[in-house]
C-alpha cells in the first residue's frame, strides 16, 4: 500500500476551484514532483498534505491512518518553504531544535536527546559549523540546507518542499538540486517536491505529477510524460521550445523541434513525413541552430526547428527547404478535448 | 535646453516644497516653544514682568528643593511605568485577538479604537461623570448588586468617592490613562503582528507547535522592536499628559494625582510664575530623552533584518 493516499481532494476557495478533484498515491521512498505551471493548484495540494488547508471534499490518509482532520503536528510531515522560512531571531541550533522542542513531550524527548539530533542532523547536512550563526548571517544555500535540517531533524514519514531551489541564483541550482537529490537517495526519504520548473523536475523527480486547472494531467516518470504526453497541455507545457502544434484534419498534430530536421538528415524516408519548410530566423545557440519558420499551409502557426550545430548543411534565412519528422516522434491530439489519440494516417 | 524644463523638473525645488510643511510644524510648534521654553528656565520672567533676565540655575534648584515637586516628580513616574505593564498587557492581548479571524471583527476594531480618536477633554468629561462622587453610575449598580450601601460588601456608604478618596482616585486616573492610551499600543502591535511572515507561522504549525509557544518564541520576540516603539508613544505622551488629571481630579485630593504636566502649569500659567512652570517642564526633557534613546537602542538591536 502506497504511504500516503489521496483520494477525490477538492480545495474551493469562493468560486476559484484550486484543486478539484485529485486522486494520488504516493509511495514510500519516492521523489514526486509536483509540476504545472503557476495558479494549476500544486502549492494548494501540497499544504493539503501538511494540513495548512483544509480540503472541501476527499481524503488523504500517511501510513494507513486518515489525516484529513488533523492538525499539521500531527501527520508526521514536515516541510520546507520557498522563502526557507527560518525564525529570524533563533541561531541555526535552535531553529533545528525548535520541531524537537515543540513535540518534546509526544516524542519523549530531553534536552540532550534534542542536542544530538540536532548535531547529527546539521553533521549530515554539513552545517555542523554554522550552529551559533543566525540565518541573516548565511548565505542563500546556507539557509536552504538549514531549512532541510529542520525539516528532516523529526525523521517526517514525508518531506515536503515548496519550490526550495527557486531562491537561489542559476549556478547554485544545479549544484543545490543535485546534492537533494543524493540526500533524498541517502535518507531514503519519501519527498513531494512542488514546482513551476521542468527542468527541476525532470532531473529530480523519479515520478513527475503534471497540473492544470487544479486537476491532475499525468503521472508518469520523467521520460513517459516527456514521449507520451496523455494530452495536448502536458506536450506543450514540457520541453523547452515546447511542441509544435498543427492543426490538420480536424484533429490536432504535434512534434517536437528537436524532431524536426533537415530530410538529408533523416534516415528512415518512408517511415517519416515530409514538410516544405519556409526559414524566416535563425538563432544561433552554440549547442543548437534555433530555426522560426513556416511549414507550406500552415502560414499562421510558426514552426520551430531546433538543429544540433554538428549539423552542417547551410540553412539560410528566406530559403526553401525540406524538413522531415520520424512517424514515431508525431503525436495526435482530439482537437475538442486535447486528448492524446491513435495515429492518423497522412492523405 | 534647461529654459524648456518644467520647475517641477528641479528635484531640489521639490523636495524642499515637500519638506516645507513638516519643517514648519517643526520650527513652529515643537522647536520655538522648547527653546522658549529653556530661556524662560534661566529667566525670572513672570506673567507681569516679562523682561528676561538671565538668573543661572536658580530656578532648578528652587524647584529641585520643593517637597511638592518631589513627589509630583515621583508621582508622575509611577503613574506612568504602572500604566504601561497594563498598556502592555492589554495591548498584546488585545491586538492577538483583532488580528484573528472572527465574524464582526471590523465593527470589534472601529468600536475599539473610539476611546484613542475621541478628543481627551470630551472623553475626559464622560469620565467625570462615570466617576461622579454622588450620582456615579458605576456606584449605582454597585448599590442596586448589594456591593454598596448598608451591609455591602464593598463599603457601608452609598458611593466609593472615586475621585475623592486617595486610593481610589489614583487608580481611577491610571484606570483612565490605560483606557486612553491602550488602542494606540494595541493599533501598533497589530501592525506588527500582521507584518510576521505567514510563512513563518505556517512553519511553525508544521514543526508542531502550538498557540502559546508559537505566541511567546515566534510573534512576540519578532514584534518586540515594534513593542518598544508602541511603549516609547504611550510612554511619553502619558508623562508629559497633563489633561486628564486637570479635567478629573485637578491634582486631588491633596496632591495625590498631581503630576508634571499639570503642576507645570499650574505654576507657571494659572500661579503666574513663567520661569519656574518652565524650569519644571524641563526636569523632564533629560529624563525622556535618556529613555528615548536606550529604547530606541534596544529596538535597533532587536530588529533582526
Amino acid at each position: 500500500m502506497s504511504l500516503v493516499q489521496i483520494r477525490g481532494l477538492k480545495k474551493h476557495f469562493d468560486t476559484v476551484r484550486a484543486v478539484d478533484g485529485v486522486d494520488l498515491d504516493i509511495d514510500e521512498g519516492e521523489f514526486l514532483v509536483i509540476l504545472g505551471p503557476s495558479g494549476c493548484g500544486k502549492t494548494t495540494l501540497m499544504r493539503m498534505i501538511a494540513g495548512l488547508e483544509k480540503p472541501t471534499a476527499g481524503a488523504i490518509s500517511i501510513g494507513g491512518a486518515d489525516v484529513t482532520a488533523l492538525p499539521p503536528r500531527m501527520r508526521g510531515v514536515s516541510m520546507v518553504f520557498q522563502s526557507y522560512a527560518l525564525y529570524p531571531h533563533m541561531n541555526v541550533f535552535n531553529n533545528i531544535a525548535f520541531p524537537l522542542r515543540a513535540q518534546r513531550r509526544e516524542k519523549k524527548l530531553d534536552k540532550r536527546a534534542i542536542r544530538e539530533k540536532v548535531v547529527n542532523t546539521a553533521g549530515a547536512l554539513e552545517i555542523d559549523m554554522l550552529l551559533d550563526r543566525r540565518p541573516r548571517q548565511l548565505s542563500g544555500g546556507q539557509r536552504q540546507r538549514v531549512a532541510i535540517a529542520r525539516a528532516m531533524v523529526t525523521q517526517p514519514a514525508v518531506l515536503l518542499l515548496d519550490e526550495p531551489l527557486s531562491n537561489l541564483d542559476a549556478k547554485l541550482r544545479a549544484n543545490a538540486r543535485d546534492e537533494l537529490k543524493d540526500f533524498q537517495r541517502s535518507s531514503n526519504i519519501t519527498a513531494v517536491f512542488v514546482t513551476h520548473d521542468q527542468i527541476e523536475a525532470m532531473g529530480l523527480g523519479d515520478r513527475i505529477v503534471v497540473m492544470s486547472e487544479g486537476k491532475i494531467q499525468q503521472i508518469g516518470s520523467p521520460q513517459h510524460i516527456y514521449d507520451d504526453p496523455a494530452n495536448e497541455f502536458v506536450a506543450t507545457f514540457l520541453g523547452s521550445p515546447s511542441m509544435n502544434m498543427l492543426s490538420v484534419d480536424g484533429h490536432r498534430m504535434g512534434f517536437r523541434p528537436e524532431h524536426f530536421l533537415p530530410k538529408t538528415l533523416n534516415d528512415k524516408p518512408d517511415n517519416s513525413r515530409v514538410f516544405h519548410y519556409y526559414v524566416k530566423r535563425v538563432e544561433y545557440l552554440g549547442s543548437d541552430r534555433l530555426i522560426y519558420g513556416y511549414i507550406q499551409g500552415h502560414d499562421h502557426a510558426l514552426t520551430l526547428a531546433k538543429v544540433p550545430s554538428n549539423v552542417r548543411a547551410a540553412l539560410d534565412v528566406e530559403g526553401d527547404y525540406q524538413f522531415a519528422v520520424h512517424n514515431n516522434d508525431i503525436k495526435y491530439f482530439d482537437k475538442r478535448t486535447g486528448l492524446r489519440i491513435q495515429p492518423v494516417k497522412a492523405h | 535646453m534647461p529654459s524648456l524644463r518644467h520647475p517641477f523638473d528641479n528635484q531640489r525645488l521639490v523636495g524642499t516644497l515637500f519638506l516645507a510643511p513638516a519643517l514648519l510644524y517643526i520650527v513652529l510648534i515643537v522647536g520655538f516653544p522648547f527653546l522658549l521654553a529653556i530661556a524662560f528656565g534661566f529667566s525670572d520672567v513672570t506673567v507681569g514682568n516679562t523682561e528676561l533676565n538671565f538668573v543661572g540655575l536658580r530656578n532648578f534648584e528652587a524647584v529641585w528643593d520643593n517637597a511638592i515637586f518631589r513627589q509630583v516628580f515621583e508621582t508622575t513616574i509611577r503613574f506612568t511605568l504602572i500604566s504601561q505593564v497594563f498598556i502592555l498587557l492589554f495591548a498584546n492581548i488585545l491586538a492577538i485577538i483583532f488580528t484573528q479571524d472572527f465574524t464582526g471583527k471590523w465593527f470589534a476594531r472601529f468600536i475599539f479604537i473610539l476611546p484613542w480618536a475621541t478628543p481627551v477633554s470630551l472623553a475626559m468629561i464622560g469620565w467625570l461623570w462615570m466617576l461622579d462622587t454622588k450620582y456615579s453610575p458605576i456606584d449605582y449598580l454597585l448599590l442596586q448588586t448589594g456591593f454598596l450601601g448598608r451591609g455591602g460588601i464593598l463599603s457601608d456608604d452609598r458611593n466609593l468617592f472615586w475621585l475623592a478618596s486617595p486610593d481610589l482616585a489614583q487608580i481611577s486616573v491610571i484606570f483612565v490613562q490605560v483606557w486612553r492610551m491602550t488602542p494606540l499600543a494595541t493599533v501598533i502591535l497589530m501592525a506588527g503582528l500582521s507584518s510576521i511572515p505567514t510563512d513563518i507561522l505556517d512553519q511553525a504549525e508544521v514543526d508542531g507547535s502550538r498557540f502559546m509557544r508559537t505566541l511567546l518564541l515566534i510573534k512576540l520576540p519578532l514584534i518586540l522592536p515594534i513593542m518598544v516603539i508602541a511603549l516609547l508613544f504611550s510612554m511619553i505622551t502619558m508623562f508629559g499628559d497633563m489633561t486628564v488629571v486637570y479635567v478629573l481630579t485637578r491634582g486631588g485630593p491633596v496632591d495625590y494625582t498631581r503630576v508634571l504636566g499639570l503642576y507645570s502649569f499650574q505654576v507657571g500659567i494659572e500661579g503666574g510664575n513663567l520661569a519656574q512652570g518652565a524650569a519644571i517642564s524641563l526636569f523632564a526633557f533629560p529624563l525622556l530623552l535618556a529613555m528615548a534613546i536606550f529604547m530606541l537602542r534596544t529596538a535597533s538591536r532587536a530588529e533582526v533584518r
